[in-house]
């Protein structure tokens, strides 16, 4: 059995970038939670910069567990949807943005892996989502089933995702 | 180091603003707005509100004038002293005085810190804050006599000066018995200085800073800043900010101000410049 855990790129989870007020408590709590659930053994994939933001919400939790099987991996995968929901949205407002993030979060939380091979990479290059890991997460969630959607909203014009899946 | 004012302890790592309340007729700034003690309590109140960790409240103006005895002064501050203590008990009460006797009798109305503004003229003020386990302000003055103005006092190096005087008081008051964490240090601008000094000890505050004491600054309107900008009283919060802004980027701890909130703006944005605050809320770029 193996888990699989996606949680969006958002760098203000980062130490590094932390306030006084944390702009995105809910995402944090929920990403957390996320990744504490995944076993002791776990791969992060993601862009450069994804991959930072999965190492360091490793880091804060304390993850126990049985140990894992070997082949029985469980994978943080860091990516987002588009970052151009509103006129103040990183990317301005972009008007295929929202139905392509419709279009993703439905397909993730099916998950419809015919649909999340469809997704159209170069329009969410465009729309400035993070979808790098993408393919790697539709070979990771071959069989799995959708475990929660701990988090789905887009606070600053980033479209955000927790979810949680599990592979027999 | 931890700073404590008597049953109050702070982190290092925090500024403080110490908010002026005058129970006087004739201060320069506020010109009596709060002699009656009902307009003072208002005030504490509303720099409470604002945030001031700490209140200082004076019962004699810092400039010459009517003498003002010791049962005076006492009768305008001590029963306050008490019904801000009695009120507020979370907040720091600081007492602007030089006279032992006055010292302790706020310390009995519950006082936490007794602000020296004239560098120890009354030799036995160390003892009563070590009796009652108060803090004390150590201030460079000159040596002049309390409610003196400077004429032409000159030094060598009035940062020298301020380091050695304000350095030798805390010792004094260290071997009265006072804490050592509950010692602080104050050059004291435009007292026993003109100008010219102030704007040097402003710009040399890093030296003091470096003493490992923590320092006070005193900034507030006063007339090195009116002087250097040709403004009037109430014209000089600019001016006021700009030190506060010099002082802060060196690690000053606490700000005696008239205008709580502008300075706790100004003191936050440098010291999160500085490295040593974090932003309120940052989301932007990083979302």
């Amino acid at each position: 059995m193996s888990r699989i855990a996606v949680v969006p790129g958002c760098l203000a989870l980062l130490p590094a970038y932390a306030s006084l007020r944390d702009p995105v408590a809910p995402l944090r709590v929920a990403a957390l939670s996320a990744v504490e659930w995944l076993g002791p053994d776990v791969e992060v994939v993601g862009s450069d910069a994804g991959r930072r933001v999965g190492a360091a919400l490793l880091d804060e939790v304390a993850r126990a567990g049985a140990p894992a099987q070997p082949g029985d991996r469980d994978r943080l995968v860091v990516l987002n949807g588009s970052a151009c929901r509103t006129e103040k949205a990183p990317g301005y407002l972009d008007p295929r943005a929202e139905a392509y993030d419709a279009l993703l979060g439905a397909a993730l939380a099916g998950p419809d892996l015919a649909a999340l091979k469809d997704v159209d990479l170069e329009l969410g290059r465009e729309l400035l989502a993070d979808v790098e890991a993408l393919p790697a997460l539709v070979d990771a969630l071959a069989g799995a089933e959708l475990v929660s959607v701990d988090y789905a909203d887009a606070p600053y014009g980033v479209q955000y995702w927790v979810m949680r899946w599990e592979r027999p | 180091m931890t700073l404590r004012l008597r049953r109050h302890s702070f982190a290092d790592d925090q500024p403080l603003m110490m908010a002026i309340v005058n129970r006087t007729p004739d201060s320069f700034f506020d010109k009596g707005a709060t002699w009656a003690e009902q307009a003072a309590f208002d005030r504490v109140r509303l720099v409470v509100e604002q945030g001031a960790e700490i209140v200082d409240i004076g019962g004699i103006k810092a400039a010459p004038g009517e003498e003002i005895g010791v049962a005076e002064e006492k009768a305008r501050v001590v029963d306050f002293v008490a019904r801000v203590r009695s009120e507020f008990p979370g907040l720091v009460i600081s007492v602007d005085t030089w006279r032992a006797e006055v010292g302790d009798a706020v310390c009995e109305a519950g006082a936490d810190v007794l602000n020296d503004a004239w560098g120890g003229a009354d030799p036995e003020l160390v003892d009563v804050a070590a009796a009652h386990g108060a803090a004390i302000v150590c201030t460079h003055t000159g040596g002049v006599t309390p409610r003196t103005r400077p004429f032409r006092i000159e030094y060598d190096d009035v940062m020298a000066a301020v380091l050695a005087d304000t350095q030798a008081y805390a010792s004094r008051a260290l071997e009265a018995g006072v804490a050592r964490e509950s010692i602080v240090i104050d050059p004291a601008h435009d007292f026993g200085k003109n100008t010219f000094h102030s704007l040097e000890v402003t710009r040399r505050i890093s030296e003091m800073v470096d003493t490992g004491w923590p320092v006070l600054v005193s900034l507030s309107n006063k007339d090195f800043v009116g002087e250097t900008l040709d403004v009037p009283v109430g014209e000089r919060l600019l001016g006021t900010l700009a030190a506060t802004s010099v002082c802060a980027l060196a690690g000053a701890r606490i700000y005696r101000v008239h205008q709580v909130l502008e300075t706790r703006q100004t003191v936050d944005m440098v010291w999160s410049i500085a490295g040593r605050r974090r932003p309120a809320q940052a989301i932007r770029g990083i979302q």
